[in-house]
């Protein structure tokens, strides 16, 4: 994991004073309300609909047991006692006050962590698979990359004040588990004819109200050329991405108003200024990175494990955690483990302080001190021994966190809607709960296979709704909430949009639909075909049919 | 308005001529003058008459190919920053430094203490700041963060080149 060093820490401890100075001339009614909104965003702090929401940045979504413990005080010494892990990876918590959130930032600075750029119209945490590093089929770990951006980004003069915000998400394995296709720059390292590892460059992929799957501006660009490539992107974007109207304003925009091929011209016209110059990465830089991020000393021994297999013969329940919630390890004798954080009945991607300290201890005494978090609102252990595996789940059972329901109709992405969010159209987390208690039968569950359901409360896409088998997406109808569902979307290598089922349901008929979308999806299934592949092969008219004639 | 250079606050021997006020005054003002640069691409018979230096002042919808092929012939380039969402002269300040622009990089429009530090990482040397939006504290702004990943227009090397 990156260690900070003495400019790292410099950093974050001057920017909290920077904040702190800004907070008080803000209070002290000295800076402009507009002016310390640009300032607070940049900072993660938004104003929602009971409190101030502050956003944690998690870069890559690596963190410590150390910073695990820091975010349960936190939230409970200025919160509720609970934070929410986001589709972006980072934590929220929803109740601090204005004046404390300097101390808070003070407090996170501690442990190497800050809420720089987790919000505004600037250059975001970058994202990607939790996986990294543990995949054996990874051409390389993406992480020293993101790190290698986290830096660049960090504060940048140039691109702190862009059209928009801006995000990036890297991948080093063929699967896509960090939805790169639907981030404004996805980059995937692959290898070209010669051999060489350089990344694939998607420009322009993005959801919210105007979803955009990703094109490739650039087939591969050598990894060196990383920086200076992305500096010609962003600077290309700042110069001509509209500002006149804010929906308009994503760099998407500018790539489809442009068409691709004048886009990538731009962006390759400004490159010629920067490739080769300063921003070039030295092969000592990329070793450096890479440092922070080498494989632990596993325990050779490991592999011997005979325990693992008398445990799941003993223990159905066990044996059910583990074929839904963990994962292979490219280390013999190890797996990932995933912690649900979708109990029944909770909000999706809620944590208390209490599970927030267990998850540290967990990981503190069975996974090398670290934890990640995934874009579908989980946590990762990534390296459990087997032989552990028993002990972990046993702990995580206590802390209401094995529901083993990963990849399932239940492990869904829910954006906190109406509820805590001052833009949502439509409250999402009571039908969160409709959908948990029509589907609480796991067998059933288990015998539908993979599916993924994503819910967000308005047009923004914040629960990622486009990219999911199922989407629901929240509309105010007259005042009332209605709920529009969308069919075969998807966030992986195959990325695409969903397609409109029909028009909205109601409230109360969300789990209903849902019942009668599986309905259809069971009857024309093939062996054991995943709902997703079932929807390609049939196409929507047979749940539009099915769907509306029940309803009537 | 307060004008800051080398984070002192120093007197404007310039003008800066608005394109209301060219389109009032019939003959140019004496002295140094500050022109909007679509004025400057307009007018310049009768700006090469004018016995003061000529400076220019884009945004960024001027024609900016246009600014950067002429850049050197100017003394000044006042860059506007028209309303806070606009960073468009923070990428307009950069390329004029990478091509060497060596006259006063002057910011001017919605300039003020919270983003002082950013623009003079960009290459401004010159920062006018309104009168309302001014105080002592802007002079301690620049320190506030002492450390940097990147590069910047006075040393292009981001942290690993130093
Ligand atoms: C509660 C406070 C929140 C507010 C005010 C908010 C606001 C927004 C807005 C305005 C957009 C649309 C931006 C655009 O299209 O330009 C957006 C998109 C998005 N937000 Fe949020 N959001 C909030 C919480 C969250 C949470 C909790 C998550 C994660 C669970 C999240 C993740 C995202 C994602 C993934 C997108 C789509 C980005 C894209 O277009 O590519 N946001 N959000
Ligand atoms: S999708 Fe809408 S309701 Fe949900 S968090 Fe985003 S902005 Fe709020």
């Amino acid at each position: 994991m990156y260690q900070y060093n003495e400019v790292d820490q410099t950093l974050v401890n001057e920017r909290v004073e920077q904040f702190r100075d800004q907070t008080r001339r803000f209070l002290a009614g000295e800076l402009p309300e507009d002016e310390f909104l640009a300032l607070r965003l940049m900072n993660g702090l938004y104003v929602q609909r009971h409190a101030p929401m502050l956003r944690v940045a998690i870069p890559y979504g690596l963190f410590s047991s150390e910073q695990m413990r820091k975010l349960a005080h936190i939230s409970r010494k200025y919160d509720k006692g609970y934070g929410h892990f986001t589709t972006r990876t980072n934590i929220q918590f929803n109740w601090p006050k204005l004046e404390e959130v300097p101390d808070i930032l003070a407090e996170l600075a501690q442990v190497q962590m800050h809420a720089i750029q987790t919000s505004g119209n600037c250059i975001r945490n970058t994202t990607t698979d939790p996986f990294s590093g543990i995949l054996s089929n990874e051409l390389e770990d993406p992480r020293p990359y993101c790190e290698i951006i986290r830096q660049w980004s960090t504060l940048h003069p140039e691109f702190a004040y862009l059209p928009r915000k801006f995000k990036i998400a890297v991948t080093g394995a063929p699967e896509d588990r960090a939805a790169s296709q639907v981030h404004d720059i996805g980059l995937h390292l692959v290898k070209n004819a010669e051999g060489e590892i350089g990344f694939e460059v998607l420009v322009g992929g993005g959801l919210g109200r105007t979803p955009v799957i990703g094109k490739v501006v650039r087939e591969f660009l050598p990894k060196q050329h990383l920086l200076s490539y992305l500096d010609a992107i962003l600077r290309v974007y700042n110069l001509n991405g509209r500002r006149d109207n804010k929906y308009k304003a994503r760099i998407k925009i500018l790539v489809n108003a442009l068409g691709v091929e004048e886009f990538t011209r731009l962006v390759e016209a400004e490159w010629e200024f920067l490739r080769d110059g300063e921003l070039t990465l030295t092969d000592a830089e990329i070793e450096r990175a890479k440092s922070f991020f080498k494989p632990f000393d596993y325990d050779p021994k490991a592999a011997e494990d005979k325990t693992l297999a008398d445990k799941l013969s003993a223990d159905q329940s066990f044996a059910t955690w583990y074929e839904k919630n963990t994962r292979e390890h490219k280390v013999e004798g190890y797996r990932a483990v995933i912690v649900s954080l979708k109990p029944y009945l909770k909000p999706a991607g809620d944590i208390t302080d209490v599970q927030m300290d267990l998850i540290a201890d967990l990981a503190e005494q069975y996974s090398f001190g670290e934890i990640r978090s995934t874009h579908d609102q989980n946590l990762v252990l990534a390296d459990v021994k087997k032989s552990d595996l028993f002990a972990v789940w046993q702990a995580l059972d206590g802390g209401n966190m094995a529901r083993p329901n990963i990849g399932t109709l239940t492990d869904m992405i829910v954006c906190p809607g109406f509820d805590f969010c001052a833009l949502a159209n439509a409250r999402t987390l009571n039908i969160a709960d409709q959908i948990n208690e029509k589907f609480d039968d796991l067998d059933y569950l288990y015998e539908l296979g993979d599916i993924n359901v994503n819910m967000s409360g308005c047009i923004n896409a914040c629960g990622h709704h486009h990219v999911a088998d199922i989407g629901i997406l929240g509309v105010d109808k007259k005042g009332e909430d209605w709920y529009q569902i969308t069919l075969g979307g998807s966030s992986r290598e195959d990325a695409r949009l969903g397609k409109i089922l029909g028009k909205a349901v109601a409230a109360d008929e969300v789990a209903n639909t849902i019942e009668s979308i599986l309905g259809v999806f069971v009857e024309h299934r093939l062996d054991n075909e995943l709902f997703r592949d079932t929807v390609q092969r049939i196409g929507m008219d047979p749940f539009k049919e099915n769907v509306y004639a029940v309803a009537h | 308005m307060p004008l800051l250079i080398n984070q002192q606050i120093v007197e404007d021997n310039w003008i800066t001529l608005s394109p209301e006020r060219l389109e009032e005054t019939a003959e140019l003002p004496q002295g140094d003058l500050i022109v909007p640069f679509t004025y400057f691409l307009e007018n310049q018979a009768v700006l090469d008459a004018h016995e003061g230096q000529v400076g220019v002042q884009v945004n960024g919808d001027d024609n900016l190919a246009e600014l950067y092929r002429l850049h050197q012939a100017f003394p000044l380039v006042a860059v506007e920053f028209p309303v806070l969402r606009d960073g468009r002269g923070f990428s307009i300040a950069m390329q004029l430094v990478r091509q060497k622009f060596q006259g006063q990089l002057r910011a001017v429009g919605d300039v003020a203490h919270d983003r002082l530090g950013y623009m003079e990482r960009c290459g401004f040397n010159a920062f006018q700041i309104p009168e309302e939006r001014f105080s002592q504290e802007d002079l301690a702004v620049f320190n506030e963060i002492s450390v940097h990943y990147q590069g910047a227009a006075e040393d292009p090397r981001p942290l690993f080149r130093r």
